[in-house]
């Protein structure tokens, strides 16, 4: 049959909704991620810290064990500081996850020129910005909060009556610190991966970074004598903020959580101000 | 090494080092190398404006530790990580490898153009931060104090050993980056487990600590560093047995030529394969 | 030039086989390569590239040897000598004009600055590229950068010179001067290596071509030899005449001849035989009877129908 016979007729399949058409692109990702076994390898590595925390949580609630091991008392104090350390070891874990997958999500995008194929679809930059963070937020999740919650449960379990209303604020602190962690970490790789277009220098980037601003800070505090060099320390921002709540006493060299908000709240905003310069169908060629 | 071979790896010089020094991917470099420039010039203009010196005993202590724990492990190391591993990786993005493996030039003396440009480029870069940090650092103080410092109480040597720890890292870092980007395809990994033993370089046991850059940069440095530091940055730079000058440089030179090597036999074995890039 | 001396004047393949993991790059390829112009056949993925990158160590054999005049790629300073390689990346070192390009390089050849300058200006102007030659590469047009890594691959003077896809992005003028220059280093006595997807062109230029497919070499020679160990198809000859029924009917006589299709004009017809040789004695003799025989062409003894036949059904079949 002459082509010109054929005709074309538009596709009257089944469509994702609108609302949920980011996933896709979520959805996708994560297949192409796990194909890593080194990634795999350190994300499997990342669930043994919860699983001993529940080990220990088990066998700090078992008044069997507690007495064969001649205590009277709990082994440990499974309370804010026990969940605000647990968090500071998963974010780090979280940390090295972002760090090693957030970087390739959106640099090939833009270095092969793909985004005029997303956004040429019935497709937003705000889907692509979504999609993409959602390929870190679940992974990330199931790294942070998800374990954390699942300790809290189960210290709940073993603690028996009321320990649970007593302690709700610490499920909040679990859940929020999380998120918080989570979108700067989201928002961070995406917007170096946006910004240097190669998913290499990008993770380099996401290294310095959090390990020359920690440095940088120090030096400020030494040089200029302050306690506000540390604010360009993201990773000190973090734990301010997680102090503040896990309701933990500040250190004297600590500066207010407020700074630290406000900190983390302009460095979410230059994140997403440079994720909307960057992702654009199109590019001045130079 | 005939003549032959030393002109082409003056040939492979030549061609590298304005890459080296002038890339436009490079100039976070120059940005990692003024930091400490400003922080000082700051401290200097602040001093200047309230119109006191600060104790000079102090600021000396401050830069010995801004200079190991700060300086040495994360500027010139991440620095080094930018020159270095671009010498090679960055061809193969730019897919301009082959060119060097099509000429009649063994891979070796590639390796030593390319890397003779990048530590020009290093040294230049980083030595003279080291200088002019120095030089903004002491800005405030009156000139005769700052001449009794320089020439009758070891100044000229204090800055003449950070000038040349700093040369040693970038020699020490240089290679292993060298390496470390002929080796593997993505240098970020490699890069970010040299960094945590680096750092964690003091909790090692002895035989270990031999095994990396900064156990012998550490000998080298010329003054302890400040009481005033955190604890956890103070675990970082102590050195419990300081070795001699000669055997810390000695071991440093070592390192980088065994790494060197390393390199070269790796070179000898590459494809060019940029598909897999 | 003995025979001994020609030999090793030779390019070899020693039983090579290149595996890219557990993909087939090239399997099991013997060749001994003469001077002249040869040309690499086959469809994309069968193994050309590779076989180039093999020849000249830009990738090593998993398993045998190649040996340019008996040197290996594993002793660069002689064997970059005597190779020069125009490979189809189209990258260039950064920043770099035409002149830097070639001329740098050639300083890695151990030239002093007079010696490269001298060369490159030679290689630049065999390129037409004089006027372009301060220009930075990145404004090329894709036929000057094309020329320009022509210029590198040849300014030193190499014997052997190997192109991948060479002809690419070229204008027809100077696709023709190009052929030309091939065919004029060909006949100074170097080997010109080429690979590519026009098969009238390699008609035109090639000395001997080499097909490949899947990784395998499926022939090697010259165009008219291949040709004639094709035994599956038979040979098909054009003869122009005044009397075809009669030249048919006395065709037939010979049990080769499998097929004689008389053409619409009715002056002339298409013989489809299995022995080339006997048939041109049949026709001379047939055309001592006086059947007006004006001429005799073969019709598919090119680059064409030997690649039709050899890989056109492979490539049909997978």
């Amino acid at each position: 049959m002459a082509i010109y016979k054929r005709g074309y007729r538009t596709y009257s399949g089944p469509l994702t909704r609108e609302r949920w058409r980011f996933l896709v692109l979520t959805r996708y990702a994560w297949r192409t991620i796990f194909q890593s076994r080194l990634l795999t390898a350190f994300f499997v590595f990342s669930f043994f810290y919860p699983l001993g925390a529940l080990l220990a949580i088990y066998l700090n609630g078992n008044a069997t064990i507690l007495s064969l091991l001649h205590q009277s008392s709990e082994l440990l104090v499974v309370g804010n500081k026990f969940f605000s350390v647990f968090i500071a070891v998963q974010g780090t874990f979280a940390f090295f996850i972002a760090a090693f997958i957030g970087p390739g999500l959106v640099a090939p995008d833009l270095a092969n020129g793909a985004l005029p194929l997303y956004l040429g679809r019935p497709f937003s930059r705000a889907d692509y910005v979504l999609g993409k963070m959602m390929v870190l937020f679940g992974l990330l999740s199931f790294v942070t909060w998800l374990p954390g919650l699942l300790l809290f449960a189960a210290q709940a379990g073993v603690a028996g009556h009321g320990w649970i209303w007593d302690n709700l604020w610490l499920a909040r602190a679990i859940f929020l610190g999380s998120l918080i962690w989570i979108l700067i970490l989201s928002l961070l790789a995406l917007a170096l991966s946006a910004w240097v277009k190669w998913k290499v220098a990008a993770a380099a980037l996401m290294l310095g970074i959090f390990f020359l601003g920690a440095g940088f800070g120090q030096a400020i505090n030494l040089i200029l004598r302050t306690k506000q060099g540390t604010l360009t320390d993201i990773g000190n921002l973090m734990r301010v903020v997680w102090h503040d709540l896990f309701r933990i006493e500040r250190h004297a060299f600590d500066f207010p959580p407020t700074e630290a908000w406000i900190m983390l709240i302009l460095i979410c905003c230059g994140c997403l101000a440079l994720l909307a310069k960057k992702l654009r169908p199109h590019e001045v060629v130079r | 090494m005939t003549t032959t071979q030393i002109s082409q790896a003056l040939a492979v010089f030549r061609l590298e080092w304005k890459k080296s020094f002038f890339a436009r991917r490079g100039l976070w470099i120059y940005l990692l190398a003024l930091m400490p420039i400003v922080l000082y010039g700051g401290h200097s203009i602040i001093q200047i404006k309230i119109g006191r010196p600060c104790d000079f005993g102090m600021d000396t202590t401050i830069f010995a530790t801004v200079f190991q724990v700060f300086y040495l492990r994360l500027l010139v190391f991440f620095g080094c990580v930018g020159i270095f591993m671009n010498l090679f990786r960055g061809e193969v993005l730019d897919r301009s490898l082959h060119f060097y493996f099509l000429a009649p030039v063994r891979r070796e003396i590639v390796l030593a153009g390319k890397f003779a440009a990048g530590l020009t480029a290093a040294i230049a870069v980083f030595c003279t931060s080291t200088i002019m940090q120095f030089a903004a650092l002491y800005a405030h103080f009156d000139s005769s104090l700052m001449r009794e410092y320089l020439f009758h109480n070891n100044g000229l040597a204090h800055l003449g050993s950070y000038v040349a720890v700093t040369a040693l890292a970038c020699l020490g870092y240089g290679s292993v980056f060298a390496a470390a980007g002929i080796r593997y395809r993505n240098p970020i990994i490699p890069a970010a487990v040299i960094v945590v033993w680096e750092a964690a370089n003091g909790f090692l046991p002895a035989v270990l600590q031999k095994f990396s850059i900064i156990y012998y940069l550490k000998s080298l440095c010329p003054l302890e560093i400040s009481p005033d530091v955190p604890k956890f940055l103070e675990l970082l730079v102590v050195n419990p047995e300081p070795m001699a000058p000669f055997l810390a440089v000695t071991g440093v030179l070592a390192m980088s030529l065994l790494l060197l090597l390393a390199g070269s036999w790796r070179l000898q074995r590459t494809e060019i394969n940029y598909a897999a890039e | 030039m003995t025979d001994n001396a020609s030999y090793s004047r030779r390019i070899s393949f020693d039983d090579v086989s290149k595996f890219y993991g557990d993909v087939l790059g090239v399997n099991r390829v013997t060749l001994s390569i003469p001077p002249g112009i040869t040309s690499l056949v086959g469809p994309n993925g069968s193994g050309k590239t590779t076989l180039m990158n093999l020849m000249t160590g830009l990738i090593r054999p998993t398993r045998g040897s190649v040996r340019v005049f008996g040197i290996s790629s594993s002793d660069p300073e002689r064997f970059f000598r005597e190779v020069g390689y125009c490979t189809q990346f189209d990258t260039f070192p950064r920043g770099m004009t035409g002149y830097q390009f070639v001329y740098s390089f050639l300083r890695l050849y151990g030239c002093t600055a007079l010696e490269a300058d001298e060369l490159t200006w030679r290689s630049i102007e065999r390129v037409n590229l004089v006027e372009a030659a301060h220009r930075k590469i990145a404004a090329y047009s894709k036929g000057m950068r094309q020329r320009i890594k022509l210029a590198q691959a040849t300014c030193h003077g190499p014997s052997v010179l190997v192109l991948d896809e060479p002809l690419n992005g070229l204008d027809p003028l100077v696709r023709a001067e190009t052929i030309a220059l091939f065919k004029v280093l060909a006949e100074d006595g170097m080997h010109v290596i080429l690979s590519s997807h026009v098969l009238h062109e390699v008609d035109a230029i090639s000395d001997q071509v080499i097909m490949l497919s899947n990784g395998y070499v499926v022939a090697e020679g010259q165009i008219r030899s291949v040709r004639s160990e094709i035994r599956e198809h038979p040979m098909q000859i054009v003869v122009r005449c005044r009397k075809p029924a009669e030249v048919a009917a006395k065709l037939f006589e010979q049990e080769q001849v499998v097929e004689a299709r008389v053409h619409g004009d009715g002056r002339g017809l298409l013989v489809k035989t299995r022995d080339a040789d006997s048939f041109y004695r049949l026709l001379n003799k047939i055309a001592l009877n006086g059947v007006g025989i004006e001429a005799v062409a073969p019709a598919d003894d090119d680059a064409n129908s030997v690649y039709e036949y050899l890989i056109g059904s492979e490539e049909t079949a997978r």
